[in-house]
């Protein structure tokens, strides 16, 4: 097993700058409600080449930190159960009560831990997360994770002062010792409050308030639906509210794919069956195929189906924006059978995925999101990988709220990652931007583990060049 | 003529009366000299301007006997001069404004108390009500350290408070009146609870790279009333040494002194000190009358040291599970009210005009001699006073204070709201209240500050100051931007 390369150093609160009016509360909408078995955690990595990251006690980035959280109440409150009377679902009490910050250590190089596949540069080290336990009083729905990536320099000579009491190391003495590696901000919260889009877009105003910017996306807290829909009090028993983790063993692997072999391969398709085809059809029609490919083989006639979930604010009218608090997600379901995936190309699969998503109308999402309302009472069961699931992204739009979170004015994101948890044994797999740019992706795949460890290896996949990092399991070439 | 109602007419008789009397009484020197300067007049006039060059040219006038008149009357202003004290001058002064990342929401302060104190129910229920009575308001600040689950208070840390608050406020300082590092003379730092070796001082020396004879006193253990023994004893050495400066700071570092176990009446201060400080430039340089803002007129202290009960009211110590908090007794404001007393009837005299004193001789010699029954006369301080800084402990040193002195709500309000956005800063409580009154346009030219603080010990201080200068709004300082939301109410109970 990999050695443990990551060490806990302290746990603090951050509140905002300005306190916040009492009183204020925040209802979870019915989507909201039924994603509530999954956890959401973004990792942004950055160089830090022009050291403007600190010591996270007085810096500038603290005190941005602070000044951004005022305007968004809703994640420094915490999550209560409203009034029986009013109908015992979740809310977001707006206490003022503060969001919870993790620091930790890493002790290697930016570079090594982002370029390298060998085993024990797993991501899920770098996460640091606890359930939601009953009483949800004291605890941070929201999670800001600080890691300094350090590389511990064992050529130079160990100072007797420097003292490990207890993972907490002395900064001070650490500064002299060790030679810095970059940074690593993490988000992660409870699915309920927060879809990825929302998530990104609060690191992104952070960004912005520490260069000084305006805010681009500000924070959105009204609902999807008017209240006045009936909730029919449920005769079903109280919903549980703690979620354990899956038991199953799934891991990540992220696939970057750079931009000249997309565009080729884009190229291709547009000239044979579909015109408009996007990376994203492309990339899922190739990772489906070659997942399916791993799992017991069906009989024929049966279908092989996938699951989209998509972003939903552009979709309806009038459009949500952008900083919108919530979930606005849609999941919707494409089959194919058996034997049309054996048979065809994969340009035909991409062209099946890009007409499902131009597809789609809004009375479809209008009345998910109605089903999502009535069913709030129930628990919430998983979305994400009961079934093979595949995570669309906006193109542009993504691109610039994952890599312009920009904390110095010329230094982007080296890398963002991002991770489901309780994702069930079918599968995930999240087609992302790229630092690269351009027509480049980044496929974060999350499989089971031998699963995963053979499509690591796949030919199909290995022919577009792919650079393999932060895997969960062993790659050999 | 206003016109009076009838039945408010008895009562309207008594307060001219009263204020007749107290004009009367409080002048009754210059009204005296003023009588004696009338009769001679009419005298002069009733001779006639011959009668008087006659009476003139026959008082015979040795030209020896007029020199030494001269030299007696020159020599007796030099002593007079000389013995005068020297007037103690505070050019200004400066109070830290902590970073807003330390702000400490009455939700945050329980969600900690809640998660450390994990198997003592009780003693966050007991945190919860103190808070919620305490006056406290959302803006509160806790040094960094003590954002941390648990905290961290290293010593390491606790430098570094010192240095950011102390610093602050010195830098602060040197800004506003243009101070040199070097032309400070008398270096005087209190602070109760924190005291490392180097000392404060030291660190404030260093920094600043201070003149090596200068003269540096650090003074520890004395509680929140420490602020006015360090202005005491600038005083004093401002007296001895002619033509200096004096820097005085005030603070109190929160990081080694949060409490860590769970005994309630130790929890007690966790919920009320918060971070602050101040630094105050006294001098004694003629050239200061000019843009000093006040004049120090009295200082008294008062220790109650000697009586058992007083000493042990505030008293550090450690608890069953050997850690170190500051335990506070059922009875301190019993402790303060004595104390108090016995402060007022030092300072009384020095400071309350004649009529109070008589009304109160006379009340004193009619218990005594006549009827045991009749009620002590309490002074009425508001006479001597236009400004109260009550060191804001809590809001019931603060209620108990008002009861006592019968202070109006606006007397009080500079110490309440101090309470509500500061918190309990400790000795630098006073200096947050001065610029509270004058944040808010009040102080003007002439009037009379009373300051007034407790501390461990059990002791009672107060200086009085007058003002030398009115002071022109917008003023500079921690009140700055909030100076507009204030005064704010502040609910018995804030449910939480």
């Amino acid at each position: 097993m990999s050695e443990n390369k990551v060490t806990l150093e302290s746990k603090l609160t951050v509140v905002s700058s300005r306190p916040v009016k009492s009183g204020k509360t925040h209802k979870l909408s019915g989507v909201d409600h039924a994603m509530g078995y999954h956890t959401l955690h973004l990792i942004f990595y950055y160089k830090n080449e022009e050291k403007w990251f600190g010591s996270f006690e007085l810096d500038p980035l603290r005190e941005s930190l602070s000044e951004v959280l005022s305007i968004y109440p809703t994640v420094t409150g915490r999550l209560a159960r409203e009034k029986e009377e009013d109908g015992g679902d979740w809310e977001v009490r707006c206490n003022d009560a503060g969001v919870r910050v993790i620091k930790a250590n890493v002790d290697c190089t930016i570079d090594e831990w982002l370029s390298s596949s060998a085993f024990g540069f797993d991501e899920t080290q770098l996460i640091a997360w606890d359930d939601m336990p009953h009483d949800t009083s004291t605890w941070s729905p929201f999670r800001i994770q600080i890691l300094q990536i350090y590389h511990f320099n064992s050529t130079i000579p160990l100072d007797n002062s420097v003292v490990f009491t207890h993972h907490r190391i002395r900064t001070n003495q650490i500064n002299k010792q060790f030679q810095e590696g970059g940074l690593a901000i993490g988000l992660s919260c409870s699915h309920m409050l927060s879809d990825l889009t929302f998530a990104s877009s609060f690191l992104k105003s952070w960004s912005q308030t520490h260069r000084h910017y305006p805010i681009s996306h500000p924070p959105f807290f009204n609902p999807i639906t008017p209240n006045n829909i009936n909730n029919v009090p449920n005769s079903s028993s109280k919903p549980q509210t703690i979620i354990t983790s899956s038991t199953n063993n799934i891991v990540t692997a992220t696939f970057k794919f750079p931009s000249s072999i997309i565009k080729q391969c884009l190229s291709k398709i547009q000239n044979t069956t579909c015109s408009n085809a996007t990376p994203f059809d492309f990339l899922s029609a190739l990772f489906w195929t070659r997942v399916t490919h791993l799992k017991p083989s069906k009989v024929h006639n049966q279908n092989h189906s996938l699951s989209i979930c998509r972003d939903f604010r552009k979709l309806v009218k009038p459009s949500l924006p952008i900083g919108y608090f919530g979930n606005a997600l849609h999941f919707s379901n494409l089959s194919i059978k058996v034997q049309d995936m054996e048979n065809g190309q994969l340009e035909d699969m991409a062209n099946l995925i890009h007409k499902h998503l131009k597809e789609v109308t809004e009375e479809e999402i209008r009345s998910s999101i109605e089903s999502f309302e009535t069913r709030k009472e129930s628990t919430p069961k998983c979305m994400y990988g009961s079934e093979l699931t595949c995570v669309y992204m906006e193109e542009e739009e993504s691109a610039s709220l994952l890599y312009e979170s920009m904390f110095s004015n010329s230094e982007k994101p080296a890398h963002v990652s991002c991770r489901i948890g309780n994702v069930d044994s079918e599968g995930l797999i999240m087609v992302m931007p790229s630092s690269e740019g351009g027509f480049a992706r980044t496929v974060i795949v999350m499989l089971q583990e031998e699963e995963l460890g053979k499509l690591c290896n796949d030919q199909e996949i290995l022919k577009l060049e792919p650079t393999i990092i932060l895997a969960g399991c062993l790659v050999q070439h | 003529m206003p016109s009076i109602m009838p039945n408010s007419s008895n009562s309207s008789k008594n307060k001219y009366l009263k204020l007749f009397y107290q004009y009367f009484v409080n002048h009754i020197i210059t009204l005296t000299i003023l009588t004696i300067m009338i009769c001679f007049l009419i005298e002069l006039l009733r001779l006639g301007p011959i009668e008087i060059l006659n009476i003139f040219n026959s008082l015979k006038f040795d030209q020896i006997q007029i020199l030494c008149s001269c030299f007696l009357i020159i020599f007796i202003s030099t002593i007079y001069f000389m013995l005068k004290p020297n007037t103690i001058y505070l050019v200004d002064y400066a109070c830290f404004k902590p970073p807003i990342t330390c702000r400490v929401p009455f939700a945050t302060f329980m969600e900690h108390s809640r998660l450390i104190l994990k198997n003592n129910p009780k003693s966050v229920e007991f945190q919860m009500r103190i808070l919620e009575r305490s006056g406290l308001g959302e803006e509160t600040c806790l040094p960094p350290a003590i954002h941390y689950i648990p905290p961290n208070p290293t010593m390491e840390e606790a430098r570094r408070e010192a240095e950011l608050v102390i610093f602050s406020s010195m830098d602060s300082l040197f800004t506003k009146t243009g101070l040199k590092p070097k032309d400070i003379d008398i270096l005087i730092v209190n602070c109760s609870l924190f005291s490392p070796t180097p000392s404060l001082s030291a660190m404030v020396i260093n920094k600043y790279k201070l003149r090596s004879n200068i003269k540096s006193f650090n003074l520890s253990g004395m509680g929140c009333s420490a602020g006015l023994i360090s202005i005491d004893l600038a005083r004093d050495l401002l007296q001895v040494y002619p033509n200096s400066n004096a820097v005085v700071v005030s603070t109190e570092i929160i990081t080694p002194n949060y409490y860590q176990g769970k005994e309630r009446a130790m929890l007690l201060p966790n919920c009320l000190f918060r971070m602050g400080g101040a630094a105050i430039l006294l001098s004694n340089k003629k050239a200061e009358h000019k843009r000093a803002k006040y004049r120090l007129i009295q200082v008294v202290r008062t220790h109650k040291g000697g009586d058992d009960k007083a000493y042990r009211c505030v008293y550090e110590e450690e608890d069953r599970e050997g850690k170190v908090g500051i335990s506070l007794q059922k009875d301190l404001m019993a402790i303060a009210g004595e104390a108090l007393k016995s402060n007022i009837t030092t300072i009384g005299p020095l400071v309350l005009p004649a009529s109070e004193q008589l009304l109160f001789l006379l009340t004193l010699i009619g218990k005594k001699i006549f009827n045991p029954k009749w009620k002590p006369y309490i002074p009425d301080f508001k006479q001597a006073f236009e400004h109260f800084c009550i060191h804001a402990g809590g809001r019931a040193v603060i209620d108990e204070l008002q009861k006592n002195l019968q202070l109006s709500s606006e007397h009080v309000e500079a110490s309440r709201m101090t309470l509500h956005r500061f918190g309990n800063t400790s000795s630098s409580s006073l200096w947050y209240e001065l610029n509270y009154i004058e944040s808010k346009g009040r102080m003007k030219r002439g009037d009379r500050v009373w300051q007034i603080a407790f501390g461990s010990g059990f002791k009672c201080n107060s200086a009085v100051w007058k003002c030398n200068r009115s002071i022109d709004t917008p003023v500079d300082g921690p009140w700055e931007d909030c100076i507009d939301r204030y005064p704010v109410h502040i609910p018995e109970i804030v449910k939480l």
